[in-house]
């Protein structure tokens, strides 16, 4: 599954496609207040245009865009904008991920805040499943054995 | 006119049977697999005519895009891998 | 009812008509090929038209702009997922479907 396709056709096609793919999964994060979606939804996007990248390109390709250490880099960092978001709301007083107390920092109504809040914690959300769903495809199909060139 | 689309999602729904056949009866995997991709344009057309009858197309436009989306790249896949495989 | 609503029922009746084309030559093609032949073609121009209809009955909206979106989206990528699948059918080894000559 690692090797880069000898077909012109699939890789125009994936090469056009990726950024708009990206895009729309920025746009499932970002709009997750008012339509279906949030930042596991969007985030399963990002990660399955990763995982086309990663198909139609080979591995050696994929791995200059996201390693094996970024994805476990990204995921980490996901989780640390997660749990900071709950703590700091926690220190400044309140319940954890309770973002009415967000408002004192961001000087805005408390509405405003729950709202940033949630966006935040949504982004964090997302970059931690993207990351996880590459990392768990690269395993899959390099049958867990990487090649040897990883610094 | 909203008796129209129910209609059409139903005749929708029927095709999407005869091609489910194909799906679980079909000579091989490869069978399987165009089966499988002709359900899932069907159920893309389906899902926006829900959304037309419960007059929120707005909530369903994201849902059938994502279902387009991944059904292209399932399809990419599988095909990858019986092409690596290199039999059925 | 609008004009534009009416309009949209030729649009819809055309994609239905393929899409029963598509499925009856999925169903009665007698070979791999054949079949994919007709679902490839037929399932993407039925789609178009579904799409396009649906889009006329919505009117010019951000909805509709989303719906010819997806149009452009599946114009793409209904063709490559074909011509992808008939590759790994060929590398299978999968051979085409003759007519038995009688001499």
């Amino acid at each position: 599954m690692t090797r880069v396709t000898d077909d012109i056709i699939i890789r125009a096609v994936a090469r056009v496609m990726i950024p708009f793919i990206q895009l729309y999964a920025l746009y499932v994060i970002m709009h997750g207040h008012h339509s279906p979606g949030g930042g596991f939804q969007g985030g399963v996007i990002l990660g399955a245009s990763f995982i086309l990248y990663l198909l139609t390109h080979g591995l050696e390709e994929a791995k200059i865009r996201m390693s094996e250490i970024k994805a476990g880099l990204f995921s980490s960092f996901g989780v640390l904008i997660y749990s900071g978001i709950g703590l700091l709301c926690l220190i400044l007083g309140s319940n954890y991920l309770d973002y009415g107390k967000l408002s004192t920092i961001l000087k805005v109504v408390p509405a405003q805040a729950r709202s940033l809040g949630i966006l935040g914690v949504e982004i964090g959300v997302g970059i931690t499943v993207m990351a996880v769903m590459f990392s768990v495809f690269f395993d899959i199909s390099t049958g867990g054995e990487l090649p040897e060139d990883e610094e | 006119m909203d008796s129209f689309f129910l209609w059409l999602g139903m005749g929708l729904f029927t095709l999407v049977l005869l091609c489910l056949y194909r799906g679980v009866f079909g000579p091989g995997v490869l069978n399987r697999i165009a089966g499988i991709c002709a359900i899932g344009t069907k159920t893309l057309v389906i899902l926006l005519l829900m959304g037309f009858i419960y007059n929120r197309v707005e909530m369903f436009i994201d849902i059938s895009l994502v279902y387009a989306l991944l059904n292209f790249i399932g399809t990419i896949t599988v095909a990858k891998y019986l092409e690596m495989k290199g039999e059925v | 009812m609008n004009i534009h609503q009416i309009a949209s029922i030729p649009f819809l009746l055309g994609g239905f008509f393929f899409f029963v084309a598509a499925t009856v030559g999925l169903l009665r093609f007698p070979d791999f090929f054949c079949r994919l032949h007709a679902t490839g073609k037929g399932d993407t121009l039925a789609v178009l038209l579904s799409l396009i209809g649906l889009s006329v009955y919505e009117g010019f909206s951000l909805t509709s702009l989303k719906i010819l979106f997806i149009a452009v989206f599946m114009f793409l990528a209904q063709p490559t997922s074909t011509h992808a699948i008939s590759r790994a059918a060929v590398r299978c080894g999968q051979e085409p479907w003759v007519r038995e000559r009688s001499k």
